[in-house]
């Protein structure tokens, strides 16, 4: 029942984010770079509910905005899946319970997702490689997500160790007995 | 990371300060900001100046500056008759164009009187960085087809690349993904224009011909070729012609007679097919 709810609270929650994105960070941007906000929500799913949860929901919610006002169907999709099986390694190799180590992690998914998604955009639609306009821009993404993490950080770990209470109580046992 | 729930306060007031001083200065305009610019020139220029009168003073530069000035205004004369013998060869180039061209300017405008358009607004923005997508609330139940030509007032918008019911998608010009053939009117040659990621209002215009004249304010417009996009319709004007030691790979900075970050409506051509 609980991991249901939270299942729907998540959800919920993507659907705000995703107002906040297509609204608010459409103009409230650094050198007209906006952040995303979706590799952040999708790497907390996979650090504090599991790579499972973190896998289906990041594949979903990729594949949703693909529909909703991507140019193909799945590059999304198929990152965010990736970001969140790669929560759980993170969180199997590094302590969550540090901003520093948090901020790196975002900046880890963050460049892997960019850069996975527009590899496959130069490999499927022919697009001119600009290594120097793409670097500038991944780098004040990169930026701009690190310092959301930093205002809403405390709240990340509040949430996440709720979540993490549903969805991973069984692992937390076997990792220490 | 804090000692206590205090500093951690602290430290993320301090973020969101500078999270927006950044998004309030990298966005605003420079002229802007003139006014920080005239409280530190008060304090720094009066020092500056006297430390530029002692250094010239010591080294003895006043001949040497006072030559500079008269090249700098000799400079300054001749660019203006260059740029005078550049308009009159451009006037010409127009002249020219026009007597070869004007039945056919004619006929564009007739043909433009002959389409159909669809009216739309713009109802989502893409979300990505890197590319430039925009969502209009018509769709398949008003008539679009994928591959329509959409424009807006001041010119080409881009094409629909998918439909539903009641919304399309449509591919800017200024998306990466965009290659548009297009020719310069003045002259007629033919180039590609395709979208960068470093500016979302100017765009790139390659493969011109070696023996072309591109002149800064000539105007580009659709070819016709490639199916997509009618002949005629305005997409910008030439900003920058940058010349490489390979004329060949020389290219021209278009920008977009569209303000796509204002664009909130569009037109769909529903009967150019």
């Amino acid at each position: 029942m609980k991991k249901t709810l939270s299942i729907i609270i998540l959800i919920i929650s993507f659907f705000i984010i995703y107002f906040l994105q297509s609204n608010f960070f459409s103009f409230f941007t650094i050198a007209g770079t906006k952040p995303n906000l979706f590799v952040i929500f999708v790497l907390f799913i996979g650090l504090f509910a599991g790579k499972k949860l973190g896998l289906v929901l990041g594949i979903i919610f990729g594949f949703f905005l693909d529909i909703v006002i991507g140019r193909q169907i799945g590059i999304s999709g198929i990152m965010l899946g990736v970001i969140g099986l790669i929560g759980e390694y993170f969180d199997k190799s590094f302590s969550k319970e540090s901003r520093i180590t948090i901020m790196l992690m975002i900046i880890g998914s963050t460049i892997i997702y960019e850069i996975g998604c527009y590899a496959f955009n130069i490999i499927t639609l022919d697009v001119n490689f600009e290594i120097i306009s793409f670097s500038k821009i991944l780098l004040i993404e990169v930026l701009y997500n690190v310092l959301i993490t930093i205002i809403i950080y405390p709240i990340m770990q509040r949430l996440g160790h709720n979540l993490e209470e549903i969805f991973k109580i069984k692992n937390i046992l076997t990792r220490y007995f | 990371m804090y000692k206590n729930k205090k500093n951690g306060v602290i430290g993320i007031v301090i973020t969101i300060i500078i999270l927006i001083l950044l998004v309030v200065f990298t966005n605003s305009n420079i002229n802007q900001i003139s006014f920080l610019e005239n409280i530190c020139n008060v304090f720094v220029m009066p020092v500056q100046n006297g430390f530029t009168y002692l250094k010239n003073k010591i080294s003895g530069n006043e001949n040497f500056f006072a030559d500079m000035d008269k090249l700098k205004a000799e400079n300054e004369e001749l660019k203006q008759k260059n740029s005078e013998l550049e308009q009159s060869l451009r006037e010409l180039e127009i002249i020219k164009a026009e007597n070869e061209t004007l039945k056919e300017y004619v006929n564009l405008k007739d043909k433009y009187k002959d389409y159909t358009t669809m009216p739309a607004d713009v109802i989502n923005r893409d979300l990505s960085n890197y590319s430039s997508i925009i969502v209009i609330n018509v769709g398949s139940n008003d008539g679009i087809k994928e591959e329509m030509t959409v424009i807006a007032d001041d010119g080409l918008v881009g094409y629909v690349i998918s439909v539903t019911p009641t919304t399309s998608k449509v591919q800017t010009i200024v998306d990466t993904a965009t290659a548009v053939t297009s020719t310069i009117s003045t002259t007629e040659d033919t180039i590609i224009v395709q979208g960068t990621l470093d500016d979302k209002s100017n765009l790139k215009a390659t493969f011109i011909p070696t023996d072309a004249v591109v002149l800064q304010g000539d105007s580009v417009e659709t070819s016709g070729i490639g199916g997509i996009y009618p002949k005629g319709i305005h997409i910008g004007t030439i900003k920058e012609v940058v010349n490489t030691s390979n004329p060949t790979d020389r290219y021209a900075i278009v920008e977009t007679a569209v303000d796509f970050t204002k664009l909130n409506t569009v037109l769909v051509i529903t009967n150019n097919k």
